[in-house]
């Protein structure tokens, strides 16, 4: 049997970021924060505006440096040797918010082959890499030989993604990934990011708002409040305490909410429901009926 | 004279120029008209039209071929003044997505004022515009803040603030909670219905989010360009496998009870929109149910 491939496991460790040193201006925007990221699954972080996230995933990749504490990769502080910073961007992938912005090549397949190229792999492997991410974020042949500049914004938005996929990142960041696509280019670009994550078993970290796409994509969530985490677990554990989301701004999936009203009104449906699969077997089961074929 | 639209669109045709020297054509011959103080959700898939439609409206674009009327002026004549323009413009606002890309003053009512100082208001007049607006979006007490200070949501608000302060008929938001989070897209759909409600403005709302469209009166579906769809919540929601086929989805909910009625048989109505309904519907099937057992038991 083929060994497990191990997955890197990321850490903040008693982190104070500030910024505006020096000036009027400065303000901590994280004061010793601790946190983990577990490897080989895909953590949702969320949380309301200005609690963190961005900063959270600017540390992580080495684009921030902590004022104060560590950020650790398997233990081991990324910023022991300054100089090889530049190392710890190929390990950690960021996507940032609208990426779609950031395209610059002439091509789909030189832009999503520049990361790769960039850590000087032999060809065949860049080439290699370019298609596994193509199929992942759903970009067709005939795409990667357009300008980025001749898609749509869906359509560059997965060229911005493949990019860094491209890189095979032990760890990937992504920041609101499906912000502003159509429900149907949620489901594609979250499901490929998914199934990307199930076939490199690698560790991923999806900033979201959006708490019905995290409960379906995410292995685990974690919740920020104004700089620190609030809760982490499964989604059950943490959509079963709707009071804590609403202090922090957020709220339940809509579902969730539904099947409460379901209960109130005399309904036996289970609590724990927190997708639209969920929810229709749960129903099927409390009327005791069976899906038609 | 008074018109009943504020919008009428006939055989509206536009097309983006390609490097190449070709055409894209993104709006195809479009006909529709807006009422007016209606609230119209305006839902596609990326690329279906829906932006370029809202700024053909808005004037930022000018459309190839067909007519639009905007508050029944003509805005496709081409002898309307700058000064002309400028009036239409006015009358139809709009908030785009980023809340950090819309405000131009360090301070929150500066801010607001920009827009009325541009249109040469009187200063006395401008304060009473302002403070009014300000009011209208549940802002007041942060008059005096810096933008930078707000969350999302408070500059979104503020960005409908200074749109409000030109005392405009219609306000066009361009997937302006895409941005937001949950609070703060509950805090803008708010104050965007009670825009609605109580000074009655006109809204057309773009958006990729069922739930937020099920709060307007009419909804119109655009693919490729053209109208898909375009009736009431209620019936449009009601058309799941239509909406799919665009690349859309239904509300969490609706989507639930479309799938108990086909999949599995429920008599449910097609057309449910509203948790409550549905909860209603459901409470009913199993209290009937038990009624059933309880019977066959004895």
């Amino acid at each position: 049997m083929e060994e497990a491939k191990h997955a890197a496991s990321i850490a903040l460790e008693n982190v104070t970021y500030r910024y505006s040193i020096g000036t009027p201006f400065e303000k901590a925007a994280l004061q010793n924060i601790s946190l983990q990221f577990e490897g080989g699954i895909i953590t949702g972080l969320m949380g309301h505006t200005g609690s963190g996230k961005s900063t959270i995933a600017q540390l992580l990749n080495g684009l921030l440096q902590p004022t104060e504490g560590k950020v650790t990769i398997d233990g081991k502080d990324i910023w022991e040797d300054p100089k090889k910073i530049s190392q710890i961007r190929f390990r950690v992938g960021l996507v940032f918010q609208y990426p779609e912005y950031q395209l610059f090549e002439e091509t789909v397949l030189r832009d999503i082959a520049y990361g790769p190229g960039n850590m000087g792999l032999p060809q065949e492997e860049i080439q290699r890499r370019v298609a596994d991410a193509a199929k992942f974020t759903g970009i067709t042949p005939d795409m990667l030989e357009k300008s980025p500049f001749e898609l749509s914004g869906g359509q560059k938005r997965r060229v911005a993604i493949a990019g860094v996929m491209a890189m095979d990142p032990e760890i990937l960041v992504l920041d609101e990934p499906a912000a502003g696509l159509d429900p149907r280019g949620r489901k594609e670009i979250l499901g490929g990011i998914r199934a990307y994550q199930r076939e490199k078993k690698n560790t991923i970290i999806i900033i979201s708002h959006s708490m019905e796409d995290m409960a379906i994509y995410a292995d685990k969530l974690m919740v920020l409040d104004h700089g620190h985490v609030s809760r982490y677990g499964t989604a059950h554990d943490i959509f079963c305490h709707a009071e804590d989301l609403k202090r922090v701004g957020l709220s339940r999936p809509q579902i969730t909410k539904f099947i409460m009203e379901l209960q109130k009104a005399g309904i036996p449906v289970e609590s724990g429901i927190y997708t639209v699969d969920d929810a229709y077997h749960e129903v099927l089961r409390v009327f005791g009926e069976k899906e038609r074929g | 004279m008074e018109h009943q639209y504020i919008i009428e669109a006939n055989n509206l045709c536009f097309s983006y120029k390609t490097e190449d020297g070709g055409a894209f054509p993104v709006i195809k011959n479009l006909s529709f008209a807006i009422e007016k103080g209606s609230f119209v959700a305006i839902l596609g898939h990326n690329g279906s039209g829906k932006s370029t439609l809202a700024k053909l409206c808005n004037m930022i674009l000018t459309p190839d071929s067909g007519t639009l009327v905007v508050g029944g002026v003509d805005v496709t004549r081409n002898d309307l003044s700058e000064d002309d323009i400028y009036q239409l413009r006015r009358q139809i606002g709009m908030v785009f997505q980023n809340p950090d890309n819309q405000l131009v003053a360090t301070i929150v009512e500066e801010d607001i004022a920009f827009g009325p100082e541009n249109l040469g208001i009187p200063p006395k007049e401008i304060r009473a515009r302002v403070d009014d607006a300000l009011r209208a979006v549940n802002m007041t007490e942060f008059a005096r803040h810096s933008p930078t200070q707000l969350s999302g949501g408070q500059k979104q608000r503020i960005a409908i603030a200074g749109i409000i302060a030109m005392l405009p008929d219609c306000i066009i938001f361009d997937e302006s909670t895409a941005m937001l989070d949950p609070i703060g897209r509950a805090e803008v759909m708010e104050t965007i219905e009670r825009l609605n409600r109580e000074k009655g403005i006109t809204v057309l709302l773009i958006t990729h989010y069922m739930d937020e469209a099920i709060r307007a009166d009419r909804v119109i579906v655009m693919n490729q360009g053209e109208i898909f769809l375009d009736d009431t919540p209620r019936r449009v929601f009601s058309k799941v496998d239509q909406l799919k086929s665009v690349g859309l989805d239904v509300p969490q909910v609706t989507d639930l009870v479309n799938r108990l009625r086909t999949d599995a048989g429920f008599s449910i109505p097609a057309d449910i929109l509203h948790s409550a309904e549905a909860v209603e519907v459901l409470k009913t099937l199993y209290q009937q149910k038990k009624l059933r057992i309880d019977r066959e038991e004895k």
